[in-house]
């Protein structure tokens, strides 16, 4: 048996279900606070919110004028098609836009919450026929594929609407991530507790802002997501984001087998367990690891402080992606610790027997899920 | 003054400058290693992507374009020195015919249609430029295999191609079945190389040159010369079709190619494709070389009808989306074996291009399947039909394509074959017809599965995959549907319909058989095994592939492992030892000798010194002796 | 003088390290020999440039009475056998000295010892009397035995010893047919004069042949005489092992094939079938043995024991096409050999394990070692035999040339090499696939999943050696007609000279 080095082999503790239980309960975070920790979640928030607000822009850019396009070219230029612009897309010198179309089909295909059931009400399918009408009259190629593919264009328009939802979710919570940062500098958040306080409040305020969406055909305007279908910011699109991407995400192709008779993926999405909160921060950049994209995107925006403190551990800037990884699922604790937090059936103090013990039901709830997932990057240095 | 050949002289310089073709391949893989490696580390690797698919559009269009010369100025042979030592001479030697040039038009063609589908179907892979920078070195190996008109050529891209295949199964490495999927691919390829090379080692020996066509006229007399005996032709010939065997994953060395499905799907449309079609046409330019084993003739025919109808079966039974088909292209590479085993080059050639072309659209709707669904397990999906129509259009044109029944690429090459082997060996035209049969069934049954029926929770929200993916997708359907008359074109004499109307019936007729079987074919739900013990037993040795994997591990991994075990043990308990107590006996202080340094430089002089008079001894007393 | 000054530099050298004034650091000392060592390897390459390949006499000659009385002449020559050597000795030596780092212990006998060793090797490649060749072969002897004892792993010593002994018994069997050659024949002449043997009786010969083949037999080795090898090599630092594999051991096949093969034609005729099979067996031994190690050293050690079994096949077979091979397999194996066994060492020296049990997924990106991964892949498909690298043609021309002389051997030999493939594939898929890992797995998969592994990086110029030996192996695998320029004339020579059985 060989010797090998302690230091080369770590391993950190992770949560029991009745620590986060106890935690969410006690209103205590999931996160210790310590100094490097708020440098850690902050910094990552604040590159994660430039991220977020370039994939918002983009995401609201499609879905209005890239709507139903056969042919989307330039779809990640967001109009702007100068010579520079061109050849900074083309020297792949940009943000990954792809990672927030992964995003958006994670969100539409494992299809739970509000936006979900409104995209199969009939509702929905009266403003699509509409649209669809409106689209094809001036579009042979759609019109035909509306007679081959009935089922074609609707579809086409859910993603559209699934986009266009996704990108006013990302945009409050780029606006959030950056005041978060802005909020640290002028040190009103001091603590971790401050932090997820922060989005809490953020969360909360945003909680019952509409979702809408209409597409301008011709010169008429076209509601799809109608203010009519009373969708809202947290529990429309929040709640289900929180489940497709940080719970259940999409097993990666670099580290599960799709082959259906090594059966390594549960036919039931809801026991999928690959989301950001479970994910594996090792192999990041790696073959067949989406999330490599948006771990680049948010080095190429780290803040000054946070870059420097990679700089100084591990391997510097050798692994530095591997570690905005960790700092990210440790922020993206934090943001679900605040969801929870905002959304828990009764104030954490009240003294009613009923309450606490909804109260209890639902971290109970929580505490099952998260302590499955890599509780371990908490305790991580 | 030196006089310039009149040959060279004449011919243009896009013809001269052929060679290059397959340099654009591996070109494209040099240019992308700054993204590969790591160097460029704030952009994106996509700059890697765009330019492989510059240089292979370069490569298609400089391959037209000497398309079009050839056709006006005939063949052309360029020949170009590589190594040369007192009797060997080993030469690059390129043949510029049609069919080579077709061929080399099927594999830079399909090499940019999949690069084109990859930059969709991998839009969210980081490792893109080492994607690109393989199917690169891929493209390059095959341009150059298809080009060749010389067996080393032939054989050092055949390796390369088994060495990219392994890389390009092992892309996403960190995956634990692909971990064991890279290795065996490349070993069972290794098994048919090591076999190919000892064909080409003994040819090379034997007939010296290794240019095609020298082998063919030493073929052509060795047997009367004695220039080799019926056991060394034998041999020969089983060694040389070991090599395309592996590479056309024909029964039993097809493992690979349902453990490459692991690999990513735009490496696994070129490998059904294209790669299993370079391994045929090597077959095909050896085959006047293999006359002269009828043992290898037998087997050939044996190995193509096994795998045929094996493969279909197999095929039929598997749940997977990937494996469905990837046994039916073993089945179909099976069928063009029996087609050159039988001196039927046209025909088989003729097949390959309609089989390369249409069942890449097959795995290049699969592939559009996967990147929807998430999923290739045939009993999660279903109900894609209406919301996919890209993607349904090319499974059905590329299923089409396939089977005989619809007058599109394989229906004529199953007609023109029917009609060629009806009168003197029917058994084999039983086989075409019962392939045809079962592919039918295996496509409609599949087609059910996936785009008909009721939608399944993975299949709940399916929008049609992006224009990356479905404009090469539409694309090639296109070129699938023309297929027929780029066929006549590529070979007008005498014709693809030359075979009379009840041939075709026929044909169609053992489609149509194919096409109601899979309708009637009950679809599998959750791993459904039948009640039935016999059939349940049927359906578990063909879902397994006949148990192939453990008959392996059973027998040849066995053997090996043990023989590695028992080497070591040898090599552990009697040499070494021998040789630690042979040490323990001469020197009695050897617990002391390893301690002290001094002690060990004395008896090193002591014994040099003692064996060198013993050693004089002997010497003087062997002397005396003598 | 050319030839002199390749010895003279090394031995010079020795010194200067030995006696430079002041305490140099140990940094300052691995400059100086780098300097040396790549003025040595300018030496040989201006050498190729007087070296006329189109020749197959001896070249460069440098002849002066030393000790007449018993024979020993100093007298240098190069021709296309020794060419080669002489510049990889040369070009992994300079490895040899670039790789060491972190020497702590007696820096300044290290690298003078490492001088010393490429200055005797270059001795023994060069000289034309047989004396010469065994002071050299003998010099070249304790360094590396110090070189092990001293620099090497934990169970050094006994490693150590059994190197020495063995090696001590292959330069008696050595010198003992080099006396007996002189005693039979009743001369004093040890100048290389390949006619000598003409006078002995075919028991004398086979007799002295038979001492000669053991004697080189242990340095090459062959089965079942190479037990000290693997022992050595995992016991070696990685500079030494790659001077180990790289030059060393070409020095019992070099033995064979000048003094084996050139001074015993007869007798060496009479033995080939015997040594072809005992070829095919060394070849198959080493890779089965190889398969089943769990030390990549020892793996790599294994395989070179399969692969030296080659030049052996090569050197039986006798043709124009297989001596051009031993001379190509020569050279690959060194620079393949050096090539995994340095990148062994960078693996050992980041992760302090090489076993295959524990090893996993080095490939990550950020925080394994992907770059020397590739490499690693590049060594072992080269040494696998992959076309486009060393391997291949090397392979290529020993089969070839063999196949019609000793058409089985050379069939099980070919089994071989496809048993290369398997023990590096599982060299690779093991250490380099999967998720990175340098603990056994516990059993629990989650667990598992959630180990951070914290491995220093490698830096570029650890790495730059291995890209110069990648250089050279994918360059002799494209241009192989460099090397068989140089060589051609002089092994087809001797395979005309001594033809082979047929």
């Amino acid at each position: 048996m060989p010797i090998i080095p302690a230091e080369l082999v770590h391993a950190n503790v992770s949560l029991s279900i009745d620590e986060v239980h106890q935690r969410l309960l006690s209103g205590r975070t999931l996160l210790d606070h310590t100094a490097d920790h708020l440098l850690e979640v902050v910094g990552v928030l604040e590159s994660y919110g430039e991220v977020l607000d370039a994939y918002s822009r983009n995401l609201i850019y499609q879905a209005e004028h890239q709507f139903l396009n056969p042919l989307p070219i330039f779809k990640y230029l967001d109009g702007d098609l100068s010579p520079a612009k061109i050849w900074r897309h083309l020297n792949h010198d940009r943000i990954n836009f792809e990672y927030a179309e992964y995003c958006m089909k994670g969100m539409l295909w494992h299809g739970t919450g509000g936006l979900d059931a409104y995209l199969d009400s009939d509702f929905f399918a009266v403003q699509c026929g509409s649209v669809i009408a409106a689209k094809s009259r001036r579009d042979p190629l759609l019109s035909l594929l509306k007679l081959v593919a009935p089922g074609f264009l609707p579809e086409q328009i859910r993603t559209a609407a699934t986009t266009h939802a996704l990108g006013q979710f990302w945009r409050v919570m780029s606006d959030l991530f950056l005041d978060l940062a802005a909020a640290e500098r002028e040190a009103t958040v001091r603590s971790i507790a401050d932090v997820v306080d922060f989005i809490k409040q953020g969360l909360v305020a945003a909680a019952a802002n509409p979702i809408t969406y209409a597409v301008r055909i011709g010169d008429r305007q076209h509601w799809i997501l109608p203010p009519e279908a009373g969708l809202t910011f947290l529990v429309d699109v929040a709640v289900p984001y929180v489940e497709a991407v940080f719970l259940r995400g999409m097993p990666f192709l670099g580290t599960v087998s799709f082959n259906a008779q090594a059966q390594q993926i549960s036919p039931d999405q809801a026991q999928f367990a690959y989301g950001a909160l479970y994910a594996d921060p090792l192999p990041s950049m790696g073959a067949g690891i989406p999330p490599s994209l948006l771990m680049q995107d948010m080095y190429r925006h780290l803040p000054k402080a946070l870059h420097d403190w990679y700089l100084q551990r591990g391997r510097g800037a050798g692994d530095v992606r591997v570690k905005i990884c960790r700092s990210f699922q440790k922020s993206m604790f934090c943001v679900t610790n605040a969801a929870i937090n905002g959304t828990m059936p009764h104030p954490l103090d009240s003294d009613d027997p009923a309450h606490q013990a909804a109260n209890a039901a639902y971290a109970r709830a929580w505490a099952t899920r998260l302590s499955a997932g890599r509780t371990d990057c908490l305790a991580a240095g | 003054m030196h006089r310039i050949p009149r040959l060279s002289a004449a011919l243009p310089l896009p013809l001269q400058l052929t060679w290059l073709i397959p340099i654009y391949g591996f070109s494209g893989m040099v240019l992308s290693l700054p993204w590969a490696t790591g160097w460029i580390k704030r952009n994106g690797p996509r700059p890697a992507a765009y330019l492989n698919l510059l240089v292979t559009l370069l490569a298609v269009l400089h391959g037209s374009v000497v398309i079009r010369m050839v056709s006006e100025l005939g063949p052309q042979h360029l020949e170009f020195s590589w190594f040369q030592a007192t009797d060997l001479n080993l030469r690059i030697g390129f043949d510029l015919s049609l069919t080579n040039l077709a061929a080399l038009e099927l594999v830079t063609t399909m090499s940019l249609v999949c690069q084109l589908f990859a930059l969709g179907y991998l839009d969210k892979e980081w490792s893109l430029a080492r994607f690109y920078a393989l199917v690169g070195f891929f493209e390059g190996a095959m341009s150059g295999v298809v080009l060749s008109s010389n067996l080393f050529v032939s054989y050092f891209l055949l390796e390369m191609l088994t060495l990219s295949t392994y890389l390009l199964v092992g892309f996403w490495y960190a995956q634990p079945l692909v971990v064991t999927a890279a290795r065996d691919a490349f070993l069972t390829k290794r098994v048919g190389d090591v076999l190919l090379l000892m064909g080409v080692v003994g040819l090379s020996a034997k007939a010296g040159s290794l240019e095609f066509t020298d082998l063919y006229s030493w073929a052509a007399h060795a047997r009367e010369s004695g220039a080799i005996g019926p056991l060394g032709a034998c041999l020969l010939g089983l060694g040389l079709i070991a090599g395309p065997m592996g590479k056309c994953a024909q029964f039993p060395m097809h493992l690979w190619l349902d453990e490459a499905m692991e690999g990513p799907n735009p490496a696994s449309i070129l490998r059904n494709s294209v790669v299993v079609t370079c391994g045929a046409i090597v077959l095909l330019k050896l085959m006047p070389v293999l006359v002269l084993s009828p043992l290898a003739i037998q087997v050939l025919l044996a190995v193509g009808s096994i795998s045929a109808i094996g493969g279909a079966l197999v095929a039929l039974a598997q749940v997977d989306l990937k494996r469905a088909f990837s046994y039916s292209t073993t089945s179909y590479l099976g069928l063009v074996f029996i087609a050159i085993a039988l001196q039927k080059p046209g025909i088989a050639l003729l097949f390959l291009f309609a089989h390369g072309l249409a069942r890449a659209l097959q795995f290049m709707s699969v592939g559009s399947i996967i990147a929807t669904t998430t999923c290739q397990d045939l009993t999660e999906l279903g109900g894609l039909g209406s919301r996919m129509p890209a993607t349904a259009l090319a499974f059905l044109v590329g299923s089409a394509g396939l089977v005989g029944l619809l007058p599109l690429g394989c229906f004529w090459c199953y007609g023109l074959i029917v009609h060629t082997l009806l009168p003197a060996s029917p058994g084999f035209v039983a086989v075409f017809l019962i392939t045809n049969l079962l592919t039918a069934a295996n496509v409609v049954r599949v087609f059910r599965s996936v785009f008909l029926g009721p939608v399944m929770p993975k299949t709940r929200r399916a929008p049609e995959v992006i224009w990356l993916m479905a404009l090469p997708m539409v694309s090639l359907a296109v070129i699938v549907l023309l297929l027929p008359w780029i066929m006549q074109r590529i070979d007008p004499v005498p014709g693809i319909a030359s075979f009379p109307l009840p041939v075709g019936l026929g044909v169609a007729a053992s489609g149509l058989a194919g096409v109601l079987v899979g309708c009637l074919l009950p679809q599998d739900q959750f791993w459904s095994r039948s009640s039935q013990v016999s059939l349940r037993v049927l359906q578990d040795l063909l879902a397994y592939d006949f148990y192939t994997p453990v008959i392996y591990r059973a027998t040849i991994v066995r053997l090996v492992a043990g023989l590695a075990r028992a080497t070591r043990w040898f090599d552990l308990t009697v040499v070494k030892g021998l040789v630690d107590g042979i040490g323990r006996l001469s020197l009695v202080t050897a617990e002391g000798l390893k301690l002290s340094v001094s002690g060990q430089l004395q008896t090193y002089v002591l014994t040099l010194v003692l064996a060198i008079v013993l050693l004089l001894g002997v010497l003087q007393w062997a002397r005396i002796g003598i | 003088m050319l030839l002199s000054s390749l010895l003279l530099v090394p031995f010079l050298g020795t010194l200067v390290v030995l006696l430079w004034p002041g305490g140099p650091s140990p940094q300052r000392l691995r400059l100086i020999s780098i300097a040396i060592l790549a003025l040595q390897l300018l030496l040989s390459l201006l050498a190729l440039l007087r070296f006329d390949g189109s020749q197959s006499s001896l070249q460069l000659v440098e002849l002066h009475r030393w000790l007449p009385g018993i024979g020993l002449d100093y007298s240098l020559g190069v021709d296309g056998l020794s060419m080669p050597l002489v510049l990889i000795n040369a070009a992994l030596t300079l490895v040899s000295a670039v790789i060491t780092r972190d020497i702590d212990k007696r820096p300044r006998i290290y690298f003078a010892m490492l001088l010393m060793i490429s200055g005797a090797v270059n001795g023994a490649f060069l000289a034309q009397n047989l004396l010469l060749f065994f002071l050299f072969y003998e010099l070249e002897l304790i360094p590396l035995w110090l070189l092990i004892s001293v620099w090497g792993g934990a169970n050094r010593a006994y490693a150590a010893t059994k190197f020495l002994i063995f090696t001590a018994i292959s330069g008696m069997l050595i010198l003992g047919a080099f006396l007996g050659l002189a005693l039979l024949t009743g001369s004093v002449d040890f100048s290389l004069t390949p006619v000598l043997s003409e006078r002995l009786s075919m028991g004398g010969q086979l007799l002295l042949l038979g001492a000669l083949l053991i004697g080189f037999g242990i340095k090459i080795p062959l089965v079942p005489l190479h037990n000290w090898l693997p022992d050595a090599h995992t016991q070696a630092s990685t500079p030494v092992s790659v001077l180990l594999a790289g030059v060393l051991l070409k020095l019992g096949t070099y033995g064979l094939l000048r003094f084996g093969l050139g001074l015993f034609p007869e007798a060496w005729a009479r033995l080939a079938p015997g040594l072809a099979i005992w070829a095919a067996i060394s070849v198959l031994y080493g890779s089965l043995a190889a398969i089943a190690q769990t030390d990549m050293k020892r793996m790599v050690a294994y395989s070179s024991v399969g692969h030296m079994g080659y030049v052996l096949l090569a050197a039986a077979a006798n043709t124009p096409v297989s001596l051009l091979g031993a001379v190509f397999q020569m050279v690959s194996h060194g620079l393949i050999s050096a090539l995994l066994f340095l990148l062994v060492g960078i693996v050992y020296r980041k992760t302090g394990t090489r076993d295959l049990d524990v090893l996993r997924g080095l490939l990550n990106p950020e925080k394994g070692l992907p770059f020397t991964g590739s490499l690693m892949i590049v060594g072992v498909m080269a040494s696998a035999g992959l076309p486009g690298m060393a391997g291949f043609i090397s392979e290529f021309l020993v089969f070839r040339g063999s196949i019609n002389v000793f058409p089985l051997a050379t069939l099980l030999s070919m089994v071989g090499s496809g048993l290369t493939a398997v023990y590096f594939l599982l060299l690779v898929n093991r250490a380099f696939f999967g998720r990175l890992a340098i603990t056994p797995p516990c059993g629990d998969a989650q667990i598992d999943s959630r180990l951070d592994v914290a491995l220093a990086p490698v830096a570029p110029r650890e790495t730059l050696p291995a890209i110069a030996l990648v250089t050279g192996v994918v360059g002799l695998g494209l241009l192989p007609f460099g090397l068989s320029r140089i060589s051609d004339a002089t092994t087809t020579a001797m395979s005309l000279v001594f033809p082979g059985v047929s």
